[in-house]
């Protein structure tokens, strides 16, 4: 791999290639189209995004990367409805979502995105199942009760899912955001640094149950992390520098991740950033 | 150390802003009640001082003895009495005046003066006046009259109208001869005054060979203070001789401790729940902010801040809070202080006022009960703050070390709780002065109050959880998340709901203490009266004499009798009213409830000495049948009357009973009219009524009513009563409002993530605001509860200690309803801007937030 470092990203590694026009993305969950993100205004401007079009397959577990500042957050967030691109287009599930209104949005996320977050964000006051099935009890909806068992199994919490999070490990936490997450069987779940806060068995318990939601039950994830020990589940690795798609990656194993992630910081400091080119 | 808490309190204005609120009103409230008294008592020493003007020195007829009504004198001189003042050297002028009391009849009808006297008196010579005539003269001739600008102005009278004036001796047809102005019309409030010539006023309110006072001026060189000694020497004892100036003193005082004094202790008490419930927020709000700041105290600490350091900086804020509240509070009173002024005039009391009369006292009062407040409210979180170790500076989310405070929390509850009610017991049953026995209940009452709010946190979770119930049915997940809110800090919930519990407590002890009033009043009058037929006078006033004469001639009119009153002094100590009636015709009208045997065959020896008394009369002398007690009248003559029955009736005949002779020898003749005149008819009611009413045409101030509307008017005047006390206790409600504010914004400023996170998975910002709203409900409903269940406590334990004065304990179960409603509306209104900050979070910075 030392000649990829030499000579940059012109030789792309084996599991890579460079992003291309991507076309009408046949049975991707998200699509999104040419996205800008640009905060601020005038001398002080930064462009977040800067034209990124990428499709998510139904099934896949992507996990996006870069290095800080990249662009890789705000992608998430763009795409999960929770912040507005200043241009570009973003469909979930076949809906156009950089147009709804207010309400909508928020019933859109509601019903089709699933979300977990670097602190696991539960409600204290809530127990560990009463958490689970918060977005169900927001929508007003019941359980469908052979799910939910399943989920429960998954979680693995045995006899602490009536106890609140206070009394729950760490781990015990994340996994309980993670079947919260599944729950509503949403088209997509986006997971922000899921394992950013928890050591590395923990985490890796957390990434199993990740993995095992897709594997098993067809879950759409996308997993946003600066951690390589976490991109190495799955399927795909999207590699963000400068606010642009870098590298489009199948599976990778953890060298793998670190090589790419070295050589891309070599053309970053070479070519002095985004705003070089 | 100082500069940073300054700083600290600007970095959070809104919650800054609340908490000055809740200490501004309550010292507001303070403030306002020493403006508004003060002007009061004011505006009527200008009044006196006014009258006074060009006089040296006043007699009048010694009262008997004091005490008892305000407006009750010693009777009138005798007419001779001006030709020995006269005689006396020193003496330039002197001028015998007649006063009376009567109102101005237009259409038939008394001006209605809300409660403000309806004064009558003779002209005075000119250097005695102190009118200034700005329209024609001074009565000069029989049937002349000269009336006050305002009155005239109100009513557009002008010199040459005829107007009529209810006298003694009926109904006078008068005409105006001029018009005169008495200082500023403000000060005067709804007052009327009337200038006659002397020899109608003595004609008209049978005083003839008779003199009210006598004004003498004194000759150059002569002092008021040597007239007056040289005066008191040349007249007779009973001649009671004073310089106008000690005069003026002596009415003024006299008015301020029955009109001013009196309502500045009720409105005083009504501040102090204000304040209280202020304290409460503050101990609260200072609570909340010590807990969020524990790792800013650590940090300090661990850069070498002292303990004091700490404390000094978290009283300095109260301090400086307290200060601001303070000044802004005395500014506000003066707006209080009209408030009350018109919330008197709008329930018809016009009371007269002068001058903003912002006093140095009420200045200094404010200051120290504003910042006093804040800095006993912030005490106990302030010491807290000193607890938090330096090391919590290190730890993400570190909590408080438990205060000596709540590890005794139980106990110190039940001290204050025990001594609480001992010191509510001590003012209820321990004789004493009257202010001090409810200085000893009120200080009783905010030591339950406290306690109730140490404990109430025990409570919170079980309540909320029945509150909630339907709102979680209802609701669906926002009601569940809002009664989960609701009960996870339940010792903020408790202390927030406590201070709209203290407002509540108060509203409902007087609502079910004034239906235990309305109940007893009322159940006495239809026990007692036997009368279909009862007249009364204007405001409480009395009935003119000659009226019951013209009632009993109604056709249809079966029976009527008068009921005087008036009040004795017995055995020479205290007063007691005492009540005249003729045995004859008022004993068929009334249903004695006689004790130890009794019966209506007592009336037929009620003469003479003889008298029947009222239980607790008897209990408070020592009497019973065949003992006797002495009772000295304004008439200043003594009379010794044994007993010869008992009876029960501690709201309407309280005192004792005697025949009417014998209470004309105890009462002077300007004050023998009866204080009602009831009648049985043998026809229609309805229609002797209206015959009743048609003879009385030229007694316009009495009314007549049958005695179903007589009642229905009593319980009109205490509901009128009560809603001037619900809206003074409005301002403590409106606090504690600033309180669940306070709280709700400062919660939804924790759980800022939370919110993040639960819009970020789908939570719609109505339900956000919902789940808000509900949890503000919640609390202010607990409060309610709260609130209600003590009102009700006090008003029982009051009650039955009243229970002998014939104040019955009756709880107006839909008044309740009502109120906890309100307590409910209370937090829905709370909650609008708690709800729309929690709604507007932005989710991308929520979910990032520390």
């Amino acid at each position: 791999m030392s000649d990829v470092r030499e000579q940059g990203l012109e030789i792309v590694p084996e599991a890579c290639e460079r992003p291309r026009a991507v076309g009408e993305g046949g049975d991707a969950v998200v699509m999104a189209r040419d996205l800008t993100r640009r905060y601020g205004s005038g001398d002080a401007a930064v462009d977040a995004l800067r034209g990124i079009s990428i499709d998510l397959a139904r099934g896949r577990f992507t996990a996006i990367m870069g290095p800080s500042g990249s662009g890789k957050s705000t992608l998430m967030h763009v795409m999960a409805g929770l912040d507005e691109p200043t241009s570009g287009t973003v469909r979930i599930d076949g809906v156009e979502i950089t147009t709804l209104k207010e309400r909508q949005l928020t019933q859109l996320r509601r019903d089709k995105v699933g979300f977990i977050f670097q602190t696991f964000n539960l409600l204290p006051m809530l127990t560990a199942r009463e958490n689970l099935v918060l977005p169900l009890t927001i929508a007003g909806r019941k359980s469908d009760d052979a799910w939910l068992d399943t989920l429960v199994r998954a979680v693995d919490l045995g006899d602490r899912l009536d106890h609140r999070p206070s009394e729950l490990s760490g781990g015990q936490q994340q996994r309980v955001a993670i079947a919260r997450a599944l729950v509503s069987r949403p088209a997509v779940i986006f997971a922000d640094e899921p394992t950013g806060n928890l050591d590395s068995k923990t985490g890796d318990e957390v990434l199993g149950l990740l993995r095992r939601s897709a594997d098993e039950f067809g879950q759409t994830i996308v997993m946003v992390t600066h951690d390589a020990r976490a991109a190495t589940v799955a399927d795909r690795i999207v590699f963000l520098q400068d606010g642009r798609i870098e590298l489009d990656c199948g599976h990778m194993s953890r060298d793998e991740i670190y090589d790419t992630i070295k050589s891309l910081e070599a053309t970053s400091e070479r070519g002095g950033g985004g705003s070089a080119r | 150390m100082i500069r940073l808490s300054l700083r600290d309190l600007w970095s959070r204005k809104l919650r800054t802003v609340l908490t000055v609120l809740a200490i501004v009103l309550g010292v507001a409230m303070i403030s306002g009640t020493y403006v508004i008294t003060d002007q009061i008592n004011n505006g009527f020493r200008t009044i006196f001082a006014k009258a006074a003007v060009g006089t040296d020195v006043d007699i009048t007829h010694k009262a008997a003895f004091s005490g008892g009504d305000l407006y009750a004198s010693g009777g009138s001189l005798p007419a001779a009495t001006l030709t020995s003042v006269r005689a006396v050297s020193g003496v330039a002028d002197a001028a015998g005046i007649v006063q009376g009391s009567g109102a101005v009849v237009l259409n038939g009808k008394p001006v209605a003066t809300g409660g403000a006297p309806t004064l009558v008196y003779s002209a005075a010579p000119f250097r005695f006046s102190q009118s200034k005539y700005i329209a024609g003269a001074p009565p000069a001739r029989s049937g002349a009259v000269a009336i006050n600008a305002k009155l005239a102005t109100d009513k557009h009278l002008k010199v040459g109208d005829t107007i009529g004036l209810a006298t003694a001796q009926g109904v006078q047809k008068v005409v105006i001869s001029g018009v005169f102005d008495f200082g500023d019309s403000t000060s005067i409030g709804g007052a009327t005054i009337v200038q006659t010539t002397v020899a109608d006023a003595q004609r008209w309110y049978d005083l003839e060979g008779q003199y009210s006072s006598i004004a003498v001026a004194a000759e150059p060189g002569v002092t008021p203070d040597t007239l007056a000694r040289r005066l008191k020497a040349a007249l007779p004892a009973y001649a009671e001789v004073k310089t106008s100036a000690q005069s003026v003193a002596d009415s003024t005082k006299a008015v301020s401790d029955a009109i001013g004094n009196v309502l500045r202790t009720i409105l005083l008490a009504f501040g102090g729940v204000a304040v209280i419930v202020g304290a409460f927020i503050i101990f609260n709000a200072f609570s909340i902010t010590v807990a969020q700041r524990i790792r800013e105290f650590a940090m300090l600490r661990s850069l070498g801040a002292t303990r004091r350091q700490v404390l000094a900086s978290v009283i300095g804020e109260a301090g400086a809070l307290g200060v601001v509240a303070s000044l802004l509070g005395i500014a506000a009173g003066m707006g209080i202080a009209k408030a009350i002024n018109a919330l008197f005039k709008a329930v018809g009391a016009d009371i007269p006022t002068s001058g903003i009369a912002l006093a140095p006292r009420t200045i200094v009062i404010s200051l120290v009960v504003g910042i006093g407040v804040a800095l006993v409210a912030a005490l106990a979180p302030a010491l807290r703050a000193t607890r938090v170790p330096p090391v919590a500076a290190l730890h993400e989310g570190a909590t408080l070390p438990p205060s000596v405070v709540s590890r005794y929390a139980a106990v110190i509850a039940a001290v204050a709780a025990l001594v609480g009610v001992g010191v509510l017991a001590a003012g209820m049953f321990v004789h004493g002065s009257t202010s001090a026995r409810l200085a000893e209940m009120g200080l009783g009452a905010v030591l339950i109050f406290v306690a109730v709010a140490m404990v109430a946190k025990h409570v919170v979770r079980p309540l909320a959880s029945v509150i909630g119930w339907p709102a979680a049915k209802l609701a669906g997940s926002s009601g569940r998340l809002a009664r989960e809110n609701a009960t996870r800090n339940p010792a903020r919930t408790a202390a927030t709901a406590a201070a709209l519990m203290i407002g509540l407590a108060v509203v409902v002890f007087v609502a079910v203490f004034a239906q235990g009033f309305k109940t007893s009043f009322v159940s006495a009058v239809d026990r007692s009266v036997n009368a279909a037929i009862v007249v009364s006078g204007q405001s409480g006033g009395t009935v003119p004499a000659a009226a019951l004469a013209t009632v009993r001639a109604v056709p249809g009119v079966e029976q009527a009798a008068g009921i005087y009153a008036a009040t004795a002094q017995i055995d020479g100590g205290s007063t007691a009213s005492v009540i005249g009636v003729d045995p004859v015709s008022f004993g068929p009208l009334w249903r004695f409830h006689w004790l130890k045997g009794g019966s209506d065959a007592l009336l037929a020896r009620l003469a003479g000495d003889k008298a029947i008394v009222e239980e607790q009369f008897a209990a408070k002398y020592g009497l019973s049948r065949g003992k006797s007690f002495m009772a000295l009248g304004q008439t200043g003559s003594r009379q010794r009357f044994t007993v010869i029955g008992e009876y029960r009736d501690p709201t309407l005949l309280t005192g004792f009973t005697v025949a009417q002779s014998a209470f004309e020898q105890l009462v002077p003749s300007t004050q023998r009219d009866p204080l009602y005149v009831i009648a049985a008819t043998s026809a229609d009611p309805a229609q002797t009524k209206a015959a009743v009413a048609t003879a009385l045409k030229a007694f316009p101030t009495a009314t007549v009513q049958t005695k179903a509307e007589y009642t229905a008017g009593l319980k009109k005047q205490v509901d009128q009563l009560l809603t001037l006390i619900y809206a003074l206790l409005a301002v403590s409600v409106v606090i504690s409002v600033f309180g669940i504010v306070n709280t709700l914004v400062l919660s939804v400023y924790e759980r800022t993530r939370e919110i993040g996170m639960l819009r970020a998975i789908g939570t719609t910002r109505r339900q956000m605001r919902r789940i808000v709203r509900y949890e503000s409900v919640i609390t202010s409903i607990i409060g309610g509860i709260l609130g209600t269940v003590l009102g009700v406590a006090f008003a029982y334990v009051v009650s039955s200690r009243l229970a002998s004065q014939g104040i019955t304990f009756s709880v107006p179960w839909g008044q309740l309803v009502v109120f906890l409603v309100v307590a409910g509306f209370v937090g829905v209104i709370a909650a609008v801007l708690p709800a729309r900050r929690a709604a507007r979070v932005n989710i991308l910075e929520a979910i990032h937030y520390e």
